[in-house]
C-alpha cells in the first residue's frame, strides 16, 4: 500500500525529512524513492525552515535535534504560520513526550526503527489530512476572492440575506427600494457563483468560521 | 615545760655522782662486812669479795662507780686487812699484794663495765627495734583499713552506676561484677568472660566476640567489640563492649577492666544513616546506568533504524518488475556502511568498559575474603545473617586484581543475603575456599536462600529477579572472573539454597 498524492492537478506530495543523521536521512529517501514517493531531507530544524515555500505534503522529524526538542520546533512551525502535519520519530518514546507532541497536533509517533508499513501508514495518513487541509484552504481562498468582487452595497445585502431577513426588511434597513435590493441579490448570487440562498449562507458560515479561526 | 638548768644540774649530779657512790658504797660495805664475818675462818686476808663488790658496781654503777669501788676497797683492805692492820702503811713483803689486788680490780672494773655497755646496747638496740615493729604494724593495720575502706567505697560507687560493669584476671576469668551486670543479665556471671557472656550474646554475634576477646588476651590490647546483648526484658540490645588491661610497673598483665556501653540508639541512628547513604548511592548509581544505558542504545539505534530502512528500501528495488539492481547494490552498501557503523558503537562501549592494563598481583585469597567479610559484618548483622568461614590452610597465593576479586565476592556476598531476605530460613552464608586442581583455586559461597529459578540464565546481562535490580551484577562477576582466566557457575543445594563457585588460576 503506497500512499499516493491525495489530489489530482496540485502539486506532488513530498515527505520532508529533518534528522541531524545524515544516515537515517538517506535511507528514509532511499526507501521512500524506492516506494515512489518524493522526499527532501534537511540537516537541522532551521535549514527547513529557511527553504520552505509552502509545498504540500508532511513532516518526519526526530525528536531530539541538536539546539532544539521536537516540541519546540513544533512551536516555532506554528509561529512561522507553517501548517504541516508532523510525524515524530524518536529511538525512545516517553509517555510524557508522546501526550505531549500528539496534543500539539503531531499525527504519529515513530519508535526508531520503525517498520515499513508502519511508517508508510503514518504518511498516508499525514498526506491525506495535509490534502483535506489544502482543498479547504483552496475553497477558502476561491470563496474569498469572490467576496472581494463584490460592491461594499452587495456586501452589505449579503449579510443581512444571510442572516435571514427579507426583502423588505433589507430594503427598510438600508433605506433602499425593495427593487434595488433584490437587483443587488441577483448581482451578488451571480458573483459568488451561488446556486441558491441556501448555497449563499453555505458561503458565508464558511468564511465566518475561517475569520474565527 | 623544759628542765630547769638546776633541775638538770642535779639530775646530771644524781647520775654521775651519787648513783656512782652510794653503789659503789653499797657493794663495798657488803663485802667489808662479808669479809670482817669470814676473817677468822680464813687466816690470810680475802680479796675475793672486794673483786666482787667492784664487778657489781662497775656492772650497775659503771665505770666511775667501780672505780670508786676499787677506791673504797683498796683503803678497806690496806686499814684493815693488810698488816700493818689499822695503818694505812703497807708492809713490805704486802705492797706486791696489794698491787695485784688494785690491777685485777682495776682489769675487772673494766671487763664488767664495758660488758655492762655493750650488753645496754644490745638491749636498746633490741627495745628500738621492738618499738619499730610496734609502730609498723599499726602503720600497717591502718593502712589496711583504709584500703578496705576505699575498696568496699569503690565498690558501692560501681554498684551505683547504671552500667555493666566487670573485672576479670589476667587470663580472662571473671572476679568481679557490679550490681548492674549481675541484675541485666539473666545467667550466673561467673568462669571466664566469653562463656558467661555466650548465654546473652546474639548467636551472630557470639562467635566474633569470643574471637576477638581471645585476639585481646594474646595480644593483651584494648578490646573492643559491638555486639547485641539480651537483656532482662528478653530484649536485644546493641552493646558497645570494652576492656582495658592493666599491666603491673614491671609489664606483667594484671588483669582487664570491662564496661558495657548501650549504643543501641546510637546504633540506630547510624543504620539510619548508612540505608538513607546506600539508598542514594543505588539511586544515583541507577541513574548514572540508565543514562549511560539510554546515550549507548540511541547511539546503536541510530545505525541500525538505517540499516532497517536500507533494508525495506533494497527489497522495494528488487521486488521492483523489472528489478533496479543497481539501486539494490548501492543500497546493499549502505546497509553494509552502517551494520559497521552500528559495530563500532559496540566496539567503543566495549573500549569504554576496558581496563587499561590487567592488575595481577599475588594475593592471600583467604586474607582478602576475611577482610571483606570483615568489611560486611555490620551489614550481616543488620539482616542477621550469620557469616561462617571454611577456608583452605594450604592455599597458594593466587595472582589477581584484588579490588575486581573483591568485587566479583562482595556480589556474591550481597546477593546472597538478598536471597535469603523473608525466606524463613535461617540466614546462613558460608564461605569456602580451597585447591582446585592443581593450577587452580576455588572459592564458594553458599547461601540458605530461596534456590535459583534460572541457573543457566542468571550470569546474563540485564538478567534479574529483584524488583530493582539492574541485571548486572553477576554478568559483571563473571565478566571479572573470565578476565582471570577462571570460571563461575552456580548449583543449586541439596538443603535448599544456592552455591556460587568460581575458580582462579595461581599463575596469571
Amino acid at each position: 500500500m503506497s500512499p499516493q498524492p491525495a489530489t489530482a492537478g496540485s502539486a506532488r506530495q513530498t515527505v520532508f525529512i529533518v534528522d541531524d543523521d545524515p544516515a537515517i536521512c538517506e535511507g528514509l529517501c532511499n526507501l521512500l524513492e524506492s516506494v515512489g514517493l518524493s522526499a527532501e531531507r534537511f540537516g537541522s530544524a532551521e535549514e527547513f525552515i529557511a527553504q520552505w515555500h509552502d509545498q504540500p505534503g508532511c513532516l518526519m522529524l526526530d525528536a531530539r535535534l541538536p539546539g532544539m526538542t521536537g516540541v519546540e520546533f513544533q512551536e516555532k512551525l506554528s509561529q512561522s504560520g507553517i501548517r504541516i502535519p508532523i510525524i515524530f520519530m524518536t529511538a525512545h518514546g516517553d509517555v510524557p513526550m508522546v501526550r505531549k507532541v500528539m496534543k500539539a497536533g503531531a499525527v504519529e509517533f515513530l519508535t526508531k526503527p520503525f517498520e515499513k508499513e508502519e511508517m508508510l501508514a503514518a504518511i498516508h495518513h499525514a498526506f491525506q489530512i495535509d490534502g483535506s487541509y489544502r482543498s479547504g484552504q483552496r475553497q477558502l481562498d476561491s470563496l474569498q476572492s469572490r467576496l472581494n468582487m463584490l460592491t461594499p452595497r452587495e456586501r452589505e445585502v449579503m449579510e443581512l440575506v444571510t442572516a435571514g431577513l427579507l426583502n423588505k426588511q433589507i430594503a427598510a434597513q438600508l433605506n433602499l427600494s425593495e427593487i434595488t435590493v433584490k437587483l443587488h441579490r441577483r448581482h451578488l448570487l451571480e458573483k459568488m457563483q451561488a446556486e441558491s440562498l441556501a448555497d449563499l449562507v453555505k458561503m458565508a458560515e464558511k468564511i465566518r468560521t475561517s475569520r474565527i479561526e | 615545760m623544759a628542765p630547769t638548768l638546776i633541775e638538770r644540774l642535779s639530775e646530771w649530779i644524781i647520775e654521775h655522782c651519787v648513783k656512782p657512790c652510794a653503789v659503789a658504797g653499797f657493794f663495798v660495805l657488803v663485802a667489808f662486812l662479808w669479809t670482817l664475818y669470814f676473817q677468822h675462818a680464813i687466816a690470810y686476808p680475802f680479796p675475793f669479795l672486794f673483786l666482787g663488790a667492784v664487778m657489781g658496781s662497775a656492772w650497775f654503777g659503771g665505770i666511775l662507780s667501780g672505780f670508786l669501788a676499787i677506791g673504797m676497797s683498796t683503803v678497806l683492805i690496806d686499814y684493815f686487812l693488810v698488816p700493818p692492820l689499822y695503818s694505812m702503811a703497807v708492809a713490805q713483803k704486802s705492797q706486791t699484794f696489794v698491787a695485784a689486788f688494785i690491777v685485777c680490780a682495776i682489769a675487772i672494773a673494766l671487763v664488767s663495765s664495758a660488758q655492762r655497755r655493750s650488753e645496754k646496747a644490745i638491749r636498746d638496740a633490741r627495745d628500738q627495734l621492738e618499738n619499730r615493729v610496734h609502730e609498723r604494724t599499726a602503720e600497717l593495720r591502718r593502712s589496711n583499713q583504709e584500703l578496705e575502706e576505699s575498696g568496699r567505697r569503690l565498690r558501692m560507687w560501681a554498684d551505683a552506676i547504671p552500667q555493666p560493669m566487670w573485672s576479670a584476671q589476667a587470663h580472662g576469668s571473671l572476679d568481679y561484677c557490679n550490681q548492674h551486670l549481675i541484675d541485666s543479665i539473666p545467667c550466673p556471671m561467673e568462669g571466664a568472660l566469653d562463656d558467661a557472656l555466650a548465654c546473652v550474646l546474639h548467636p551472630v554475634d557470639e562467635r566474633l566476640f569470643r574471637e576477638a576477646w581471645r585476639a585481646a588476651l594474646a595480644a593483651e590490647k584494648k578490646f573492643e567489640v559491638e555486639a547485641r546483648v539480651l537483656g532482662a526484658d528478653g530484649e536485644y540490645r546493641w552493646f558497645l563492649i570494652r576492656s582495658i588491661p592493666q599491666h603491673s610497673a614491671d609489664g606483667r598483665l594484671m588483669r582487664w577492666f570491662g564496661i558495657h556501653i548501650d549504643i543501641e540508639q546510637q546504633y540506630r541512628e547510624r543504620q539510619g544513616l548508612i540505608e538513607a547513604h546506600d539508598e542514594l548511592s543505588r539511586s544515583a548509581r541507577t541513574l548514572s546506568m540508565g543514562e549511560m544505558a539510554a546515550s549507548i542504545a540511541h547511539e546503536l539505534n541510530q545505525p541500525l533504524t538505517a540499516v532497517v530502512t536500507h533494508a525495506y528500501a533494497c527489497r522495494e528495488w528488487l521486488s521492483m518488475q523489472p528489478a533496479n539492481l543497481e539501486k539494490a547494490a548501492a543500497t546493499a552498501d549502505k546497509i553494509v556502511q552502517e551494520s559497521t557503523r552500528a559495530g563500532s558503537v559496540v566496539s567503543r562501549v566495549r573500549a569504554l568498559f576496558r581496563t587499561e592494563a590487567p592488575v595481577r598481583l599475588p594475593t592471600d585469597l583467604n586474607r582478602l575474603i576475611v577482610d571483606l567479610v570483615h568489611l560486611q559484618h555490620d551489614e550481616a548483622a543488620r539482616r542477621n545473617v550469620a557469616i561462617n568461614l571454611l577456608l583452605a590452610d594450604d592455599l597458594p597465593a593466587v595472582e589477581l586484581d584484588p579490588i575486581q576479586v573483591q568485587q566479583v565476592l562482595l556480589n556474591l556476598i550481597n546477593n546472597g543475603m538478598d536471597a535469603m531476605t523473608n525466606t524463613g530460613n535461617p540466614s546462613e552464608l558460608t564461605i569456602r575456599s580451597q585447591k582446585h586442581g592443581q593450577n587452580e583455586v576455588r572459592v564458594t559461597v553458599e547461601d540458605s536462600g530461596a534456590g535459583l529459578a534460572a541457573p543457566a540464565r542468571i550470569f546474563e546481562p540485564f538478567f534479574t529477579t529483584k524488583p530493582h535490580g539492574m541485571g548486572m551484577g553477576l554478568a559483571i562477576c563473571r565478566s571479572i572472573v573470565e578476565s582471570h582466566d577462571g570460571r563461575i557457575w552456580a548449583t543449586p543445594r541439596d538443603s535448599g539454597g544456592a552455591a556460587f563457585h568460581f575458580t582462579l588460576r595461581v599463575h596469571a
